[in-house]
């Protein structure tokens, strides 16, 4: 690079190039600290993005909202079509709609003959889209709340029907969710029916694919992935999406998630799965002792 | 240099502020959620060496230095890398730019292809070398090379739309000043 030829200007004093040393050092300085403790830096870019994008909210949403209203009034020129297609899908859904009411009223029996008592603190925040990552090579998301409304580095964000992504940073207005789609986004999942637990792995593309596959043999396209709970980040049984082979004949996940139009998150709050620990002082050869308190929670 | 007054020469600084920030803000508006095959101009970048060929006295290497660590850390980069490059290959145009005032726009946008190359590469090439996760390979090629065929546009709007023109001579004779 061009390095030394900006000291070569003619009338450049020497307060000038002392300015510009102090400036590459600064910057490379801030470089090498992200990249020590990059934590920190992200917690200090969190807070930035914090003090600057909600005060461009106020445009944000007009202009946005209008790019938006002329992408759909192109829509509106294949409506026909669109009316056709919907009305096809629409018969599908009423056939599915009855199996799904069957199975609510069986499910819902079955629940009140075991007396399952579901989690009752998988509650959720709704949060906004206030902007995107802005880059091609980074897939996230800002939402309009934070750490005001109690929200923790980690939960898991869903936009109502499948997983979205985690909450990777926390500023006082606002949170970033980094997407699935994410090429540093690692989720463990379960594949059903089988049972197979894989990890899906963001790649920067939109149906991101599956490895550490035990057996890709008894995996089928449109098999569901779901969040197996594994490592505590997320809770188990959140449906990631369906598995889809690409053309090389890779699984991959075809997402549940309308990824083109992000607009209102869920975010779970969870608190972390308890788990049991001391098993042998829970099976003595005398008989199960009773340590019910001994299960704490992780993290 | 400057022969504008103070606050002549500091609107047009902040000119360029405001445009760093309105590119910016464009970025970041919410309607690409999906993860794109294809990645645009880095408009920033273009501006940035469009101006610098222009104008330098309308870049202080301190404004740059902020304007793009601002958008290092709004656009999710590492922070500091990629200004770092940018405050070093804007110098080196604003340096050049006695030589390039008189040359014709083919020159220009030949040294300035050869700067927005150095910049690619090298920002790659860092990331190599302290282990930073990598964005695509072929999203950044295209990056590059849409900047490329890109600079020209930003150019025009940067001398006719802005008014960032090179200094002729005869420019401040009205004003009784020597250039």
């Amino acid at each position: 690079m061009a390095k030394d030829r900006s000291s070569s200007v003619e009338y450049a004093g020497p307060m000038r190039r002392l300015l510009l040393t102090v400036l590459i050092l600064v910057l490379a300085g801030t470089f090498i600290i992200w990249r020590i403790d990059s934590p920190r830096v992200e917690r200090f870019r969190a807070q930035m993005t914090d003090r600057i994008v909600p005060n461009f909210d106020w445009a944000m949403a007009p202009i946005t909202g209008t790019i938006n209203l002329i992408r759909d009034f192109e829509s509106y020129r294949r409506i026909a079509e669109q009316n056709r297609e919907l009305r096809r899908e629409l018969r599908q859904m009423q056939a599915w709609k009855e199996a799904a009411l069957q199975l609510e009223q069986e499910n819902a029996r079955l629940l009140d003959l075991n007396n399952v008592r579901l989690d009752p603190r998988l509650t959720y925040i709704t949060g906004v889209v206030l902007a995107d990552s802005g880059s091609p090579f980074r897939q996230s998301v800002l939402l309009n709340v934070g750490a005001r409304d109690g929200l923790v580095e980690g939960w898991a964000t869903m936009d109502g029907i499948g997983l979205v992504g985690r909450i990777s940073g926390v500023a006082k207005n606002t949170s970033r969710v980094l997407l699935v789609t994410d090429a540093s986004s690692r989720v463990p999942a379960l594949i059903q029916p089988s049972g197979q637990s894989a990890i899906v792995t963001g790649d920067n593309s939109a149906t991101p694919p599956i490895d550490f596959l035990e057996n890709p043999d008894l995996v089928r396209p449109g098999d569901r992935v779901v969040t197996s709970g594994d490592g505590g980040v997320f809770p188990a049984g959140l449906l990631i999406g369906q598995v889809a082979a690409d053309r090389v004949g890779r699984l991959r996940v075809r997402l549940a998630a309308d990824y083109e139009r992000l607009e209102f998150l869920r975010v779970l709050r969870h608190y972390g799965t308890e788990s049991v620990s001391d098993t042998q002082q829970v099976l003595t050869p005398n008989g199960p002792r009773t340590l019910a308190s001994e299960a704490r929670p992780d993290e | 240099m400057s022969e504008l007054s103070p606050l002549q020469l500091w609107t047009r600084r902040l000119g360029f502020v405001a445009l760093a920030l309105f590119i910016v803000f464009l970025h970041l508006l919410p309607l690409q959620t999906a993860p794109q095959s294809w990645a645009g101009p880095d408009w920033l970048m273009a501006f940035a060496f469009a101006w610098a060929v222009r104008r330098p006295d309308y870049m202080p290497a301190a404004m740059l230095a902020l304007v793009f660590l601002m958008a290092d850390l709004l656009l999710q980069r590492p922070p500091g890398l990629w200004a770092l490059l940018m405050l070093v290959a804007c110098e080196s145009l604003k340096s050049q730019s006695r030589q390039l005032r008189a040359a014709t726009f083919p020159t220009e946008a030949f040294s300035v292809a050869g700067l927005i190359i150095a910049v690619s590469i090298g920002y790659r090439l860092v990331l190599v070398v302290f282990l930073v996760d990598l964005p695509p390979l072929s999203l950044e090629i295209m990056q590059m090379i849409m900047t490329l065929a890109f600079y020209p546009l930003a150019a025009l709007v940067t001398h006719s739309l802005m008014g960032v023109r090179k200094i002729v001579p005869g420019d401040y004779v009205s004003r009784g000043r020597r250039l």
